[in-house]
């Protein structure tokens, strides 16, 4: 008879899958992954504590800092937040501007996050092929806003800078070839026998083990709970906005709603460009004082910032509860727990999009 | 958990995450439900969760807190979805011990409050042991 042994395997914290470092000690069974357990600490930046006593337009350039991947998010919930708090509403044009620039932000993350899951399963031509669409999204953050990532575009009462009539046709000629190739690599994922032995039913997490952790963004909307913040902005409302949902709660489901997600922000862009008013992109507004809990819909789900502001706009109190956060607890306690394979751990976890820069902010 | 000879002693850093704004008012409101003091339930906290949950335990309480009321009012009052499912404050076990002995004095004609003061009572020995 096969014997079968418990052994503590220490994945982590410096991993060549893993962008940033984390340990997750897996308790095993044979093959079976009967518990996990997270060791954070590696990188905490302490930057809400740094936040505290400065002012706003200190904290706008801490935000972004606070994750590489969805700076342009972290710029854009601050900066909103910082609104709500002042009542400024920036002008329609700045307000398609925003929604220009987060939607190239989260393909640029989504892009990476499947490189990486295509990586860690061994599909190097496939990643490879994302990261190359990579840098043209990236190229098109840097025309628009100047930086490719820390872009600091947005402004209480506006963005930065116009766009200018010959950006705008270079950006829908370059989401015209984003959207040809990624078809090609969608069709390439789902249809992969290969990936479906590693991804198909592997690493589930129900619908109701999602509720309970609180998961948010594409992990969420993968187990069938349609939730996206987006749906509840003004500007999204006005372009028209549904969130994609799957119902397997699998690594497969997640990486398909990127795939998914990808080709609606390109249409989200292309109808912010076509709806796009003309006039001025900087409204103007002063910063005042107050309290707000203000959310916004990152690339890898809800962004919530909590803020206390002096009536010069100095931040007295702030904290970010970023996606990671309940991605990363739903991914090691209920994905991880009962993975048939110590080999699926990895893609696992990388298959939730995990963001320890933003985890430990 | 294993040990490992490499291990570091992660009570520091579990509890820079405790002392975070979100964290610490969860932390309050969890000690002023149970009736213990702050200090007493952090070091619980920091013994049973990882640093994972421990992160994520303001969202996790506030989905708890927003879940609609069940048919039983002592488990409510308990916790027994909140502090077992939700929050892993007790195990499912320390959990059952302490609600059937409140359902027990309930049973035997006892007041609501009562037995919820009983039930919290052994939950509070659970933290403070």
């Amino acid at each position: 008879m096969k014997k079968t042994v418990d052994v503590s395997i220490p994945v982590g914290p410096v991993h060549p899958c893993w962008k940033e470092p984390v340990r997750i000690k897996c308790e095993t069974r044979g093959e079976h992954v009967i518990g996990t357990e997270v060791e954070l600490g590696y990188m905490k930046k302490g930057i809400e504590r740094i936040m505290q006593g400065r002012p706003w337009q200190e904290v706008m350039f801490l935000a972004e800092r606070v994750c590489g991947i969805c700076s342009v998010v972290h710029n854009m919930v601050f900066i909103e937040a910082m609104e709500t708090i002042s009542e400024i509403t920036p002008p329609p044009r700045a307000a398609y501007l925003r929604v220009v620039v987060n939607e190239l932000d989260r393909m640029a993350s989504h892009l990476i996050a499947n490189f990486s899951y295509c990586y860690t399963i061994e599909h190097e031509t496939l990643a490879m092929y994302l990261l190359n669409e990579r840098e043209y999204v990236l190229d098109m953050l840097e025309m628009i806003t100047g930086n490719r990532v820390n872009t600091a575009y947005m402004i209480p009462g506006g963005v930065r800078y116009d766009l200018r009539e010959e950006d705008a046709a270079t950006l829908r000629a370059t989401l015209d070839r984003l959207e040809e190739n990624l078809r090609r690599y969608t069709k390439m994922f789902a249809g992969g026998p290969l990936i479906a032995l590693r991804s198909k039913g592997v690493g589930i997490l129900t619908k109701e083990e999602a509720l309970e952790a609180h998961a948010v963004g594409p992990t969420a909307r993968a187990s069938g709970i349609a939730v996206d913040c987006r749906s509840n902005h003004p500007t999204y409302q006005e372009i028209g906005f549904e969130p994609v949902v799957r119902t397997e709660g699998d690594n497969y489901a997640r990486i398909m709603v990127r795939f998914e997600e990808l080709m609606q922000s390109i249409g989200l862009i292309r109808r912010a460009l076509a709806m796009m008013p003309e006039g001025p992109v900087r409204g103007g507004g002063e910063c005042k004082g107050g309290k707000v809990r203000y959310s916004g819909e990152a690339p890898r789900g809800e962004l919530t910032y909590f803020i206390r502001a002096d009536r010069y706009g100095r931040v007295e109190e702030i904290a970010i509860q970023t996606p990671s956060i309940m991605n990363i607890d739903a991914c090691t306690h209920y994905m991880l727990k009962g993975v048939i394979s110590i080999a699926d751990v990895t893609s696992t976890f990388i298959s939730s999009d995990p963001c320890i820069a933003c985890n430990e902010r | 958990m294993t040990k490992y000879l490499y291990e570091k002693d992660l009570r520091p850093l579990k509890y820079n995450i405790l002392v975070g704004p979100r964290q610490d008012r969860t932390v309050k409101a969890m000690a002023d439900r149970l009736g213990v003091r702050r200090q007493v339930l952090r070091r619980h906290l920091i013994e049973r969760l990882d640093m994972s949950n421990l992160e994520n335990m303001p969202a996790r309480w506030e989905v708890g807190c927003a879940a609609p009321a069940s048919d039983d009012a002592l488990a409510d009052a308990l916790g027994c979805e909140l502090f077992v499912e939700n929050i892993a404050v007790f195990t499912p076990s320390e959990m059952e011990a302490a609600y059937e002995k409140a359902r027990d004095l309930v049973d035997d004609g006892a007041p609501l409050e009562t037995a919820v003061k009983e039930g919290k009572k052994a939950l509070k020995e659970v933290i403070t042991s």
